[in-house]
């Protein structure tokens, strides 16, 4: 009985170890892999702006696509998610709030590539059509789409933060004589703004580690765009680069650790990302 | 106080705001259903697809997916349970469960593309097993363990301090009280992750385009080392030769399919939790 039980709590630990061996390996062959690239061009890796397979790898285009749709898709989001979050907590009846998440916990799962498809067959074109463009696969188009994406659940992640302000505070600021829509904006927003940047950095997070959609309307340009706020030009990300050259650079060393380099820095910057946004969540949670 | 003019006209402008994101939002999922509603038919479930993808159904490509899925849950299950059981009933000490939590949290933040770039040279180079479906499941059942160790962390979580306490008065050993508390008071978290865990992987493209998936030539996996073709592949396919329209119907067709399956398991997901978690604390 007691042989039993210890021999099941190295099953259970062994278990655990390989789990913390996926994220591990992860780290560990993102860096490994990339060492070569590093050792051949030092850290000029992330300021080269030419991309010549076998002759140069710069990772600033990539790098620069994927800060400007991602930053895109912050500035759509931002404003939408306040205002959403602020009516759906503050002004909607319990029934109807029910509802509203669980359409927006829904939408949270679609799969990128069916955003991917129609951000082809509509928004592309639309873009195109309505800003005079040659080609409608712009950044422009990436960060709407994004945006689009991680509206759901930056959505119901500041409704979250919203809900997570105790509601002594509005009983307390109407008791005071303030009007709903002071107890709203004064007082139980500023409560919640950290939650809030915490959802918008975790839906930031995954719009730029998002490959399928991005990849089929950004264009897929290595260069930074001339002048460099020029939106409505193609360009890369470091997701749809590693999506479109992935498959053709098995066994080529070097290629292979310059695209491994790429993901390891788009790894360190979704971390970082998430690990900002994680903490302005937790801080909430204890205020 | 009562609410002046600009408040109420900020609740007005407010609400039409929200309204309009709501239509946007349902009118893309509506967009979806009108586009892929022409493309099914009886047909379009059972043929294979043919003359590259631009007639024909998707049946081949509907049972790639879920073997795919399949394999990754029936992969990813034991390992999530155990680490979890591990971290919650046997590891004592906070830092490692703290470490062990931010983990899964970094694992579940990684885009989705690493796993398949790491996942292939791991699995496809180093242990062998190429471009094929087994590579595939292993990538997706790594990608989704965090979501199963989630449901099944909460389930355990919520259980009563008094169910452990009398398990321990009783004097079980800790492996007699996973038996016959721990698992049978929380497998409803358990359907649930699995069900959360299907829909992951149903969902996913980037993670297996390269390393576990073929467009034509495969339909069935024979051995271990063939790829197959899955539905987002295909859709993928179909869309980056968005010229034709016949292939965009069938592609919407395919995308139709796979957000109604994602969709049946998360809501599946949903009513089983709700449903057993009350059976569970009857």
């Amino acid at each position: 009985m007691e042989n039993e039980s210890h021999g099941m709590m190295w099953i259970f630990a062994g278990l655990n170890l390989i789990f913390l061996c996926c994220a591990g390996g992860l780290l560990f062959f993102l860096i490994f892999e990339s060492y070569p690239i590093f050792k051949l061009q030092g850290f000029g890796f992330w300021l080269g702006q030419d991309w010549w397979v076998g002759e140069a790898y710069g990772a600033l285009p990539m790098l620069y696509g994927s800060s400007l749709v991602t930053a895109l898709a912050c500035l759509l989001v931002l404003p939408l998610a306040l205002a959403v979050a602020i009516f759906t907590s503050e002004f909607l009846t319990s029934t109807s709030r029910r509802c509203v998440k669980a359409v927006l916990e829904l939408l949270a799962g679609v799969p990128g590539i069916v955003y991917g498809l129609l951000g082809v067959s509509f928004l592309s074109l639309w873009i195109k059509d309505v800003f005079g463009l040659l080609d409608g696969n712009t950044l422009a188009t990436a960060g709407c789409l994004l945006a689009i994406m991680i509206l759901p659940t930056v959505l119901t992640l500041s409704e979250d933060a919203m809900r997570a302000v105790p509601s002594e505070y509005r009983d307390n600021a109407l008791g005071l004589g303030l009007s709903k829509w002071q107890v709203a904006t004064a007082v139980v927003l500023p409560q919640a703004m950290p939650g809030i940047m915490g959802a918008v950095l975790l839906g930031i997070g995954r719009a730029m580690g998002e490959t399928i959609a991005v990849m089929l309307v950004v264009g897929g340009l290595d260069r930074i765009p001339d002048p460099w706020f020029n939106i409505f030009s193609s360009a890369q990300t470091i997701p749809s680069k590693l999506g479109r050259e992935a498959a053709e650079s098995i066994g080529e060393a070097t290629h292979w650790s310059a695209l491994m380099a790429l993901g390891l820095t788009l790894f360190i910057m979704v971390l970082l990302i998430n690990f900002i946004g994680n903490r302005f969540l937790k801080r909430r949670s204890i205020s | 106080m009562s609410s002046t003019a600009f408040e109420k006209g900020m609740v007005v402008f407010l609400s039409i705001l929200t309204l309009s994101v709501f239509s946007l939002l349902l009118i893309i999922l509506a967009t979806v259903f009108t586009k892929g509603l022409p493309a099914l038919h009886w047909g379009f479930f059972i043929e294979a697809s043919e003359d590259f993808g631009r007639a024909g159904g998707i049946f081949y490509q509907l049972v790639g997916t879920l073997i795919l899925m399949a394999g990754a849950v029936l992969i990813s299950l034991p390992v999530a349970l155990g680490s979890v059981i591990y971290q919650t009933q046997y590891l004592k000490s906070e830092t490692g469960k703290e470490i062990c939590r931010q983990v899964a949290q970094m694992l579940n933040a990684t885009p989705t593309i690493l796993f398949g770039l790491v996942g292939y040279l791991f699995f496809g180079v180093y242990l062998e097993t190429g471009v094929s479906w087994v590579t595939g499941s292993l990538i997706l059942a790594v990608m989704i363990l965090p979501t199963l160790q989630v449901s099944i962390r909460e389930a355990i979580e919520a259980l009563p301090d008094q169910y452990k306490d009398t398990g321990m008065a009783l004097g079980l050993s800790p492996w007699s009280q996973i038996k016959t508390i721990i698992i049978p008071q929380c497998y409803y978290g358990i359907i649930t992750g699995v069900f959360l865990g299907l829909a992951r992987a149903a969902g996913e493209t980037a993670a297996i385009m390269f390393a576990a998936t073929t467009f034509s030539g495969i339909r069935l996996p024979e051995s271990f080392s063939d790829p197959v073709p899955t539905l987002q592949t295909h859709m993928l396919v179909l869309t980056q030769e968005a010229a034709n329209p016949e292939t965009l119907a069938q592609a919407w067709g395919a995308g139709l399919v796979l957000l109604s399956l994602v969709f049946f398991l998360t809501v599946m997901a949903w009513i089983l939790r709700s449903r057993l978690k009350m059976e569970a604390e009857l």
